[in-house]
């Protein structure tokens, strides 16, 4: 049974659709759609059978030749019926009939707290004057592990790709972000599925194993991650990565582990994770070989010496307790945090656990950086923040609060082609981006795909030179709370920022 | 006469830099080695012997290493081995060959809570008894105990096999006990003769797993 949806109105227009004047000549939308929206009767003409089941994709919109199909979403619904709206009555219905709690895909809908309430002040004539940039110069670059490691990670720009599994994903998505990482310079990270080999070479901009045709420059860098499930690790795989990511928690399901369905463990899956075909991959919530701080400093200790002293070891955080987790984690031995919030995507999760656990990404920021200043590790333990970041601007904003650099996630799979139907969890993904359907995989050419991303990533870029040059600096490293304020009270009192008019701290973050 | 490695308090970082290149030229004996953690790690060839007892994570991510420990093994024990052979003659700690791919663990006492924990395909071979939550999540391999175990024994199991020689305390869910067959026979027999185990097959019981899927329906 797919998915009761109800969010969305599918309407066919007559008058231009191919197949209502001429049945039997077009069936693409029934074609397109993995979700059974669309039927063909007896004499092939298409009708719509169930806009219930419609995940808003839009696939069937964007191959329509005659342009004759309108997706719609049921927002009026919403303001009257709320907080029976359809799909939550249909929710009710669904676990009175099975006994079973929902699971979704990708990330948290609705409001939270965001960096929306944030503004940047520009650079006029009372600060250091603006950079001008069309002409003049802006340090992006990143480094991870300088004074710890005998290879740090040089990141182009303060960007990365978080941790998503090959099996979560399908394996031409996995080869677009690193070709897309390679074009850019920066950080892709396996994610918990084991290593596909293909991404050892794409990732330095090889095309082929031998590394002798080189397409993609400058290159970037790949972390392989060590979570709770540990599919697919070996030493071969840990000495695999230009660095190591202990994971232990994510923004979507913190506190919870991994969840891989069988329905997507294929044979190609199961063979890269080691396990059998079709059973549930469900990695634990904390790590069985860890017991306390004082285990997980061990744990630091024997990766480094695995891998030679030579890479850095990342941490990967849920939304939690940021001031005592990101201490933790820098007394453990990182060399780099990522923290995640509220917002942070998953290919599965149990709906109410996206929804409601977590602390808002806006909200993280300012007591790590607390922390690792703290420590005297800030802006040398590299903070990356992730978790609903969708653009230069909200990446200037974090980096601006103190972190080093952001991650993008949903923002990637979007800008491969993903339109956020949040419907990951099927496997059923109409672009082939978290589908292990080799049909459906077929949409996604990773090239272009891998394009898309280094296209986005250098225009996110751009906007973050920009938005750097406007405010006086000249470096991403320079930026600083002083850049911002918060243009509303909560933000204020939860960020620790400046509010507008006003121009202080509230009082209680003055001590 | 084997080389020797002595610790001699130092941390983990110098005595392994002096086991890689020792167990190149042949087998190694490692002397003071019980405060170190996470010694002969993500090894592809090698003999190397711990003189007394061992730290935690001795052979951790172990890739055809093979380890022997004179004395006690701490907690962790060849966690996340893919192949090699790492035997304990006395007792190990908490959570032994947890998270492995393959290769043989073999310890001639008895072994703590948590052993075998998502075990993906090695054979462990616990002679004396084995504590509570073994062998949860269990997805490939062999486990066999001849002792006794304690609480929740093969927890969620998914596959792979758990032969007891002596009881339980309680099953933990997804489980099913049936007995050895003829071909489990002939398995354990071999795994008797090849490690000296006293104990008869023919009265040891076998658990395997109840249902392919025990989290999610299909839908």
């Amino acid at each position: 049974m797919p998915p009761v949806n109800g969010t969305f109105c599918v309407t066919l227009m007559k008058d231009r659709c191919i197949n209502a004047s001429m049945p039997g000549k077009c069936a693409t939308c029934f074609e397109v759609c993995p979700y059974e929206v669309f039927a063909l009767d007896n004499e092939s003409s298409v009708r719509v059978q169930n806009y219930n089941a419609c995940v808003g994709c839009r696939i069937c919109a964007e191959f329509c030749p005659a342009d004759a199909i309108r997706i719609n979403p049921a927002e009026s619904e919403f303001l009257v019926r709320s907080p029976w709206t359809f799909p939550q009555v249909e929710e009710i219905h669904y676990k009175a009939q099975t006994g079973q709690y929902m699971l979704r895909g990708f990330g948290t809908m609705g409001y939270a707290p965001n960096f929306d309430d944030i503004t940047i002040v520009p650079a006029q004539i009372a600060s250091p004057a603006p950079r001008d940039k069309y002409r003049e110069e802006c340090n992006m670059q990143v480094v991870i592990g300088e004074d710890t490691c005998e290879d740090p990670i040089h990141l182009q720009n303060p960007f990365l790709f978080p941790a998503m599994s090959f099996g979560a994903l399908s394996r031409e998505a996995r080869m677009a972000l690193s070709i897309g990482a390679a074009q850019t310079g920066i950080l892709n990270n396996t994610g918990e599925g084991g290593l596909l080999k293909d991404e050892t070479w794409l990732i330095k901009g090889y095309e082929n194993e031998e590394r002798t045709l080189k397409r993609w420059e400058p290159g970037g860098y790949l972390v392989v991650q060590w979570s709770t499930g540990r599919w697919g690790v070996s030493a071969d795989y840990v000495r695999a990565g230009d660095g190591v990511e202990i994971k232990i928690g994510q923004g979507a399901k913190p506190g919870m582990g991994g969840h891989l369905l069988g329905a997507k463990v294929t044979e190609e899956i199961a063979a890269v994770r080691g396990i059998p075909v079709g059973s549930d991959a469900l990695s634990p919530c904390r790590y069985y070989d860890v017991q306390d701080l004082e285990d997980m400093k061990r744990m630091v200790a024997f990766i480094r010496d695995v891998t030679d002293y030579k890479v850095p070891i990342f941490f990967k955080l849920g939304p939690s307790r940021p001031y005592e987790d990101i201490k933790a984690c820098v007394e453990a031995g990182a060399d780099a945090i990522s923290i995640d919030g509220l917002a942070g995507g998953t290919g599965a999760s149990p709906t109410i656990v996206t929804q409601g656990v977590g602390i808002p990404t806006v909200a993280l920021i300012a007591p790590a950086v607390q922390a690792l200043k703290e420590m005297g590790v800030h802006r040398k333990v590299k903070l990356f923040v992730l978790g609903g970041i969708r653009n230069g601007l909200d990446a200037y904003k974090a980096m601006a609060m103190g972190a080093d650099g952001v991650g993008f996630g949903a923002a990637a799979e979007i800008a491969m082609g993903c339109r956020a139907c949040m419907a990951c969890h099927t496997g059923r993904c109409p672009y082939g981006i978290t589908s292990q359907d080799p049909k459906l995989r077929a949409r996604l050419n990773p090239v272009e795909a891998g394009q898309q991303l280094a296209n986005f990533i250098k225009a996110t870029a751009e906007e973050v030179k920009i938005l750097t040059m406007l405010s006086g600096h000249d470096d991403i490293k320079d930026l600083s709370e002083e850049d911002l304020r918060a243009l509303e009270f909560n933000t204020a009192a939860t960020t620790g920022l400046k509010l507008i008019g006003y121009e202080k701290r509230l009082p209680w973050w003055e001590h | 006469m084997p080389l020797v490695v002595a610790v001699n308090g130092r941390n983990l970082r110098p005595v392994s830099a002096e086991l890689k290149e020792a167990v190149a030229k042949g087998p190694v004996v490692v002397q003071g080695a019980a405060h170190l953690h996470g010694l002969v790690a993500g090894f592809k060839t090698g003999e190397v012997v711990i003189g007394g007892d061992c730290g935690h994570y001795l052979g951790v991510l172990n890739d055809g290493a093979t380890i022997r420990v004179k004395g006690n093994a701490g907690r962790y024990l060849a966690d996340n081995m893919t192949t090699g052979i790492v035997t304990v003659e006395g007792d190990a700690g908490y959570g032994v060959g947890q998270y492995c791919y393959g290769g043989t663990i073999v310890v001639n006492g008895s072994a703590g809570d948590y052993t075998a924990v998502m075990n993906k395909g090695a054979t462990i071979i616990i002679k004396g008894n084995v504590g509570d939550e073994v062998a949860t999540y269990t997805l490939g391999g062999d486990l066999v105990v001849v002792g006794n175990a304690g609480k929740n024994l093969g927890n969620y199991l998914i596959r792979g096999n758990i032969y007891i020689g002596g009881n339980w305390e309680s099953l933990g869910h997804n489980t099913l006990l049936t007995e050895v067959t003829q071909d489990d026979l002939i398995k354990l027999g071999s795994y008797k003769n090849q490690y000296s185990i006293e104990a008869d097959p023919t009265t040891f019981k076998k658990i395997v797993r109840l249902s392919e899927r025990p989290f999610y329906k299909a839908n």
